[in-house]
């Protein structure tokens, strides 16, 4: 009696729930560096593992945003626009996640 | 529940206390699973990233309890007269897990608890009960083969993850593609791992307090865990990863996998979905596993990736060893516990010189590396990727076609 049902459920609930915060999220970043907002996240002191910027790389990387930025071809209407839309995106993807958790508390359905 | 309390024998206080032991070396042994990434890519620091993963750990214990209700419930048959199992072989089982666990931790095997857990009750209940007193049916359908399939789901979703992510966030080189905004995401996406890990892992304890408490008695056939067995397993499950946590905050900076923002925020994302939707369905699968799984898919999504085999195969081979191994070690502690006082006793004598010589052990080789985030970063080390892929460039647009993408 084994039920292959639910395992189509487990892969098709986890691929659509991943795809989709994945994708909104990456939809924002991409608004974000569109409308010239290039997020660059300062390393905390404790980076000695993974490939992490140095001081020196980060304010390289920062001067290039800046002049990435500069040479936005857009609008600043077009800029504010991809910025909100950008925003939006990020505030979908946190919705999604509260409703998955919503959906998997029993308790939260009585 | 509590009125009953004075009434409880020696066994069944023993079973629960072991059972609580083997819940807090489970966080102590999954912070890594969770917060390991983030840390590494700075997304959080390490204090801040270890106390959300032991708060989120004792919330997720409380969401939900089907996977407690399938150890409790379903694993061993409970027969028409009365239940066959006794508190004194599921305490061998738990031995027998501990052992197990604690062996494979100091070889350096990738291993599951979940897995050592079943291992051990089953082998125990076999030599205590017989064959018979297993259902295979249940085993099969919610253990063996979720242990199996959750790991290829969560690789799948997580190469299909990372793909989209670094699909959209593309850009012409030399233009900033502002990947760094993953690091803040990774702070949402290990929270949500720390929170399945607790729908699932913290479960398991659950299910076998509750299981005890059935065998003795104490609890109707078929009913879930009461509250104070939630309480106090996901308050052990929380220290447990609180205080594992110290241990990888001392010991980062010794070399990881090279794990990029965006694919650690893809990898958690579809370890989180995957163990979230098979705890709500039940399936007591190894966190573990998924965690690795969705390591490996996800290095696979990125470009120029090629898999190791021999690492594969390694950490294949020490998922399939868990169950019987363990099996082996709880059918073992069973045929001791079944002489009775003085087998019991000797099981715990035992137990404790694995214990204590594994702690020896340990203090006289401090941590290193290998004790240390072993199962994820073997599975990192699994996907082997070029230093510099080839990507298009502006000027070359005609080898994009040429990239596996």
């Amino acid at each position: 009696m084994i039920d292959w049902s639910a395992f189509l459920v487990v892969s098709v609930a986890s691929l659509f729930s991943a795809a989709l915060l994945v994708s909104l999220y990456s939809l924002g970043l991409r608004l974000l560096t569109t409308a010239g907002r290039i997020p660059l996240v300062e390393p905390h002191e404790f980076t000695g593992a993974i490939t992490v910027l140095s001081p020196k790389k980060a304010a390289k990387q920062v001067k290039r945003a800046r002049k990435a930025a500069a040479a936005n071809p857009l609008t600043p209407g077009l800029k504010r626009l991809a910025l909100c839309a950008g925003y939006a995106c990020f505030v979908l993807c946190g919705i999604a996640v509260l409703y998955g958790v919503y959906l998997i508390v029993p308790a939260l359905h009585r | 529940m509590w009125c009953l309390v004075p009434e409880f024998s020696l066994i069944i206080v023993l079973v629960i206390a072991l059972a609580l032991i083997f819940d807090f070396t489970n966080g102590f042994h999954d912070t890594a699973n969770a917060m390991a990434t983030p840390i590494a890519t700075g997304a959080m620091k390490p204090k801040v990233a270890v106390g959300v993963a032991a708060i989120l750990n004792l919330v997720g214990a409380f969401l939900s309890t089907e996977v407690a209700r399938t150890v409790s419930g379903g694993i061993i048959k409970e027969g028409d007269g009365g239940v066959l199992i006794t508190p004194e072989l599921i305490f061998a089982g738990l031995i027998g897990a501990i052992v197990w666990n604690l062996v494979t931790w100091l070889m350096g095997l990738p291993s599951s608890s979940s897995h050592a857990l079943f291992g051990g009750l089953i082998g125990a209940t076999i030599i205590g009960v017989g064959t018979q007193a297993v259902d295979y049916n249940v085993v099969a359908a919610k253990v063996i083969l979720p242990a199996l399939i959750a790991p290829l789901i969560a690789g799948g979703v997580a190469l299909v993850a990372t793909r989209l992510a670094y699909t959209i966030t593309r850009r012409d080189v030399g233009k900033p593609d502002g990947r760094g905004g993953f690091r803040y995401a990774q702070i949402f996406s290990s929270s949500l791992v720390a929170l399945a890990h607790g729908t699932n892992d913290a479960q398991k304890t659950m299910g076998v307090i509750t299981l005890t408490l059935i065998a003795g008695g104490f609890q109707a056939v078929g009913s879930g865990p009461t509250f104070w067995v939630i309480a106090a397993c996901a308050l052990a499950i929380a220290i447990g990863t609180y205080t594992g946590g110290w241990r990888i905050i001392r010991t980062m900076g010794t070399g990881l996998t090279e794990i990029k923002p965006a694919q650690g925020f893809a990898a958690e994302t579809s370890t989180a979905a995957t163990i979230l939707a098979s705890s709500h369905l039940g399936f007591a699968l190894s966190t573990t596993q998924v965690a690795s799984g969705s390591v490996i898919g996800s290095g696979l999504g990125r470009r120029g990736s090629t898999i190791r085999w021999g690492m594969a195969g390694r950490i294949a081979l020490g998922w399939v060893m868990t169950l019987p191994a363990s099996a082996i070690m709880g059918a073992f502690a069973a045929g001791l516990a079944l002489l009775g006082p003085v087998g019991i006793v000797l099981d715990m004598v035992i137990g404790t010189i694995v214990i204590m010589a594994l702690f020896r052990w340990s203090r006289r080789n401090r941590v290193t590396h290998h004790t240390l985030l072993n199962d994820i970063d073997d599975a990192g080390r699994v996907v082997n990727i070029k230093k510099t892929p080839r990507r298009p460039t502006r000027h070359g647009r005609g080898d994009r076609r040429k990239v596996s993408l």
